[in-house]
């Protein structure tokens, strides 16, 4: 507010204009042109989120609509920067719920022209984050409809997260507005089960007369052994607290794709685990392969060589990927 | 005669390896017991204990009507029904039996040791399961496995007296038996699956696995078109008596004819009945095409039905996990792989294999290993606790993988006395055979010491008492925790209210014998609230709380002083969160954060903290405390800080007792002062002459 001041105190004869303006005016008229500027710009943000939820904003609409001061509503802005040569995932992540949130207030009973929610896109209005000295995207800012906003106007993103839920219950505790978020239900899963069990229902159809392949007991294995895998080598974990795929170290561009410590680990990681648990039980198959089948003895004496170089090696290679990430564990075979 | 001897040996030497089993499982359980004492674990157990101590003085019926006034004070809390007694029968019917006999055994060491015997009977049941899907060999393998696996010893090392350590025998045995029932279609095994079944319902909540698992197979068998009498009649009985004898325990009651995690068994015993039926139309009728359309229509629908009422169960538990004291607890966590190689070692990655060969050598009771591998192998992966279930069928199945390698590649007597011709056209040559089988047996001994090693050092803890190493290698006890529940045994009034975090409610009700507010028993979140909401208020607004709740002593872990790091600081989030669930107005997260979001305990943290109750109680003359030279007074060793307030003074507490580490401190919670004290200063008048006698009777007017 200041640096605006100052800027105009150096424009003097945009003031002196000003300052005979308000002299010219008779009396009360000012009092009146700003509930009339008020209802206007109500009107037109009443309008803008009545076509879109969330209304997008460049520099000079910031200025106008949420920095202005006639203003009896609260506005809630996300600073972001959603174009795609800007490459931030977190900001679509967040924008998503961002709209999830400004659609349930939309269509909420209690809707009404207390709040709204607004948008700034960094290559839309970079002058915006200037002024405000911010250079971090997404940040949520709440601008309430009296006074500056106050350091628990921000948004905590840090901390709390993005979650809808998170920002309602912020809005609530600025603005005293409760939104229930309502989520629209994802059919997707639904949608691509019910395509599955579609697929495989038609599939089973045309093969009516030959379902020779339903008792093929090597499919029904590998889909037993598939779920198995992907369990033992912590695939549901991934799913659940949804790690990165490797850890890239900024200063010397070293890629590591173990993690350090023994309570988390990389997505890819996880896959060499399931590499590895795969080896050792191949090997354990062909072991009982080359001692059961009927055939040439060289061709199973080396059936059997492999598949006993399979379970060594990838055990002890296992156990030291397992010791470099237990600390103090003692034991390893082969492999340091 | 010579196969009679040969089947002697066998049968001795199978004796006899199942007995090494069973006596390597008890003694590997015994770190704690020789380090340490016979001494109770951890949390639960203690309540446990207390609960089979109450049952062995008063007797079953009291124990069954037991109501405890000294538990979640003031509501109380009605044991008799809302526990699974199985435990503590056991416990209390082996004492009664041992002192029947005039061996005199204090209860506290039948409850200690429960689990490292029903550990050997676990080896056994597994060995029968095992020997019933596979063979002998493969049997013997399984029980050794499970015998020292530490996925099942953590949960059953000496003085670990909990629910789980007789459920996996239960489990195990029930299996067992229902394997059986459907091989043989006997009624006589059917009812013994269900006697067991009643035993596991009667101990642990994880039986619902079991009424899931059995219908799915049954399901699973009638889609394959495996169904036949045997199958029918093992599932008609098991369901029927199972139902009835479940309902007995009271904590289950109707749940079983209410809830959705016990519908799937209904639905697969109805469609059983109809497909019988329909079977038996089929026997009079012949319009063949259209009995097996109708079939298929049938099945399918039930199917579908069955599907959804799995897919709401999993979904409903699957919700649960995210309620905020669910999450606090870290048990309820997804799995790592490197929580599954700790756990399994080896077997976790041979146990695929033997999924493999019963899958491609299916019979029906191979249907039903591979169904539980499958499902107990998900569960685990969502949640680290059901490592346990996951547990023996990686067993069972990697013995099988194991076995079937060992037949083929150890020199076997029966085939010497083959014809040459017939050797020389089949054998790998001794030399290969002799390699594979020295790697595996060194696999085998490495799995050993893995399991010897994880045990003594990661789950042979009892958590009451502690020990630190000197670099010398001697050992420092630190009992801390027993002498403050003495104190407070010794010291307070009997009916003394005690208030702490609800991590230590058992322990203090267990040990310290006095009321708590809040226990391990989460059944009552809004009470832990108020607790977490006292801990994290300021000192006054923390008062009135305690006065409502009637509390006269407050008990807290502090861990500044040793570099403990499971103390209330450490746990002071979770309190926060859990009060501001119920109290939004009055507690917020954030006001414990600095403005850069970061939990800090000195001089930069936030001032909500540094007056909260449970700071203040923690560091009440820490800063008058220097631990070492290198460090200024008042540094938290476990947070590596200098603490923010040094200056800490009680208005509404005082310090009882402190115990030789600082571990526990215990405040006394004043009663009221006779009179409200003014904050301010008593106006003073001074009165001028003239007005004298108005004055007087003005300043009365005025006071009163």
């Amino acid at each position: 507010m200041a640096s605006v001041w100052a800027k105009s105190l150096s424009n003097l004869p945009v003031l002196s204009v000003f300052v005979l303006l308000l002299i010219c005016l008779p009396p009360g008229g000012g009092q009146k042109k700003k509930e009339n500027m008020l209802s206007e710009k109500v009107e037109q943000m009443m309008e803008w989120s009545s076509r879109r939820s969330v209304v997008r904003m460049n520099g000079d609409k910031f200025r106008r609509f949420v920095k202005a001061p006639p203003r009896n509503y609260s506005v809630i802005v996300m600073f972001t920067a959603l174009q795609p040569q800007r490459q931030c995932s977190v900001c679509r992540q967040a924008n998503e719920e961002y709209q999830v949130l400004a659609n349930s207030w939309r269509y909420s009973s209690a809707f009404s022209n207390k709040l709204f929610f607004t948008v700034v896109d960094y290559d839309e209005g970079a002058d915006v984050f200037q002024q405000l000295n911010m250079n971090s995207a997404p940040t949520f800012m709440h601008f309430p409809a009296k006074g500056k906003p106050k350091r628990a106007d921000t948004f905590d993103l840090q901390r709390i997260g993005f979650a809808s839920e998170q920002l309602a219950k912020w809005i609530a505790d600025r603005t005293d507005v409760q939104i229930r978020v309502f989520r629209p239900p994802n059919y997707s899963g639904t949608i691509a089960l019910a395509l599955l069990v579609s697929l495989v229902g038609g599939l089973l159809y045309l093969r009516r007369n030959n379902l020779e392949f339903i008792y093929n007991k090597t499919g029904w294995a590998m889909a037993a052994l598939c779920v198995v895998f992907a369990m033992t080598s912590g695939q549901m974990w991934n799913h659940i607290r949804g790690p990165p795929y490797a850890h890239k170290n900024p200063q010397n561009g070293q890629v590591s794709y173990i993690h350090g410590s023994s309570q988390a680990q990389f997505v890819a990681e996880s896959h060499i685990i399931l590499l590895l648990n795969a080896a050792i039980t191949m090997g354990m198959v062909l072991l009982n392969e080359a001692a059961t089948s009927k055939g040439d003895v060289g061709k199973r004496r080396i059936i059997c060589l492999v598949g006993l170089g399979l379970v060594v090696f990838f055990f002890s290679f296992l156990l030291s990927i397992f010791r470099s990430k237990y600390h103090g564990y003692p034991y390893s075979f082969l492999i340091k | 005669c010579c196969g009679l001897g040969m089947w002697r040996m066998s049968s001795l030497l199978s004796f006899s390896i199942l007995f090494l089993a069973c006596l390597a499982g008890f003694s590997s359980r015994l770190f704690a017991v020789i380090r340490f004492e016979s001494i109770i674990h951890e949390f639960d157990p203690w309540f446990n204990y207390r609960s089979t101590h109450h049952l062995t003085t008063n007797g079953f019926y009291e124990f069954l009507n037991w109501f405890d006034e000294r538990a979640w004070y003031p509501l109380g809390r009605i044991v008799g029904g809302t526990v699974y007694p199985g435990l503590m029968v056991t416990a209390g019917l082996i004492h009664y039996m041992l002192n029947l006999l005039h061996i005199t055994v204090h209860i506290r060491d039948v409850c200690v040791f429960l689990a490292p015997v029903f550990s050997g009977l676990t080896a056994i049941s597994t060995f029968l399961l095992t020997r019933e899907l596979w063979n002998q060999g493969a049997g013997l393998l399984a029980a050794c496995f499970i015998a020292i696996v530490p996925g099942y010893i953590s949960r059953s090392v000496a003085g670990s007296f909990d629910n789980e350590g007789i459920a996996i025998f239960a489990l195990q045995f029930t299996y067992y038996l229902w394997v059986k029932s459907v091989k043989t279609g006997s009624v006589f095994w059917a009812i013994g699956c269900c006697l067991s079944y009643f035993y596991m319902v009667s101990a642990w909540g994880g039986y619902v696995f079991i009424i899931n698992l059995i219908p799915l197979h049954v399901f699973v068998l009638m889609l394959m078109q495996r169904y036949s009498r045997r199958v029918y009649i093992a599932y008609s009985t098991f369901y029927i008596v199972g139902l009835v004898l479940s309902m007995q325990i009271p904590f289950v009651g109707f749940q079983p004819i209410r809830t959705s995690e016990h519908m799937a068994a209904a639905g697969v015993f109805a469609l059983l009945q109809a497909y019988a039926f329909l079977q038996y139309l089929k026997d009079r009728l012949t319009r063949q095409e259209f009995q097996t359309l109708f079939l298929l229509g049938v099945s399918l629908a039930a199917g579908v039905v069955f599907l959804t009422v799995i897919y709401l169960t999993y979904t409903g538990l699957y919700a649960k996990i995210h309620i905020p004291i669910i999450a606090s607890v870290s048990e309820h966590q997804p799995t790592t792989w490197v929580s599954f190689f700790f756990d399994l070692h080896i077997l976790v990655c041979t146990f695929p294999a033997g999924l493999w060969f019963c899958i491609k050598n299916v019979n029906d009771e191979r249907v039903f290993v591979a169904l539980y591998a499958i499902s107990a192998v998900y569960f685990a992966g969502v949640m680290v606790r059901l490592m346990l279930t996951l547990t023996p069928v990686v067993c069972m199945l990697s013995a099988v993988a194991f076995s079937s390698v060992f037949e083929h590649y150890m020199g076997d007597d029966t085939k010497r006395e083959k014809p040459p011709q017939e050797k020389a056209e089949e054998g790998l040559g001794p030399n290969v055979k002799s390699i594979v089988t020295m790697l595996m047996l060194m696999l085998l001994m490495m799995f050993a010491v893995h399991c010897t090693w994880v045990t003594s050092n990661a789950y042979s803890s009892p958590s009451v008492v502690l020990a630190s190493y000197n670099h010398d290698g001697t050992r420092n006890i630190l009992d801390d925790f027993r002498e403050a529940y003495y104190w407070l045994r010794q010291n307070t009034d009997e009916h003394a209210r005690v208030m702490s975090w609800w991590d230590y409610g058992y322990q203090i009700a267990g040990m310290a014998n006095r009321t708590t507010l809040v226990d391990n028993n989460t059944w009552n979140n809004s009470h832990i609230a108020l607790v977490g909401k006292a801990m994290s208020s300021n000192e006054s607004a923390a008062y009135e709380i305690m006065r409502s709740l009637d509390v006269d002593y407050v008990l807290i872990i502090f861990g500044g002083v040793i570099g403990y790091s499971g103390d209330d600081i450490n746990k002071f989030l979770w309190m926060v969160r859990i009060a501001e669930g119920e109290h939004p107005k009055d507690i917020r997260e954030s006001d414990y954060f600095t403005p850069q979001g970061e939990f800090r305990v000195d001089k930069a943290g936030s001032p909500t903290l540094l007056n909260c109750l449970m700071y203040k109680m923690s560091y009440y003359r820490f800063g008058e405390m220097q631990l070492d030279f290198r460090t200024p007074p008042g540094f938290d060793r476990t947070r590596n800080a200098e603490i923010g307030n040094k200056d800490i003074k009680f208005k509404h507490l005082e310090e009882a007792f402190t115990s030789e580490h600082w571990l526990v401190r215990i405040y006394k919670v004043k009663s009221l002062d006779n009179r409200e004290p003014l904050d301010h200063k008593l106006r003073s008048v001074v009165p001028r002459q003239k007005y004298t006698s108005k004055k007087v009777t003005g300043l009365l007017y005025v006071c009163t």
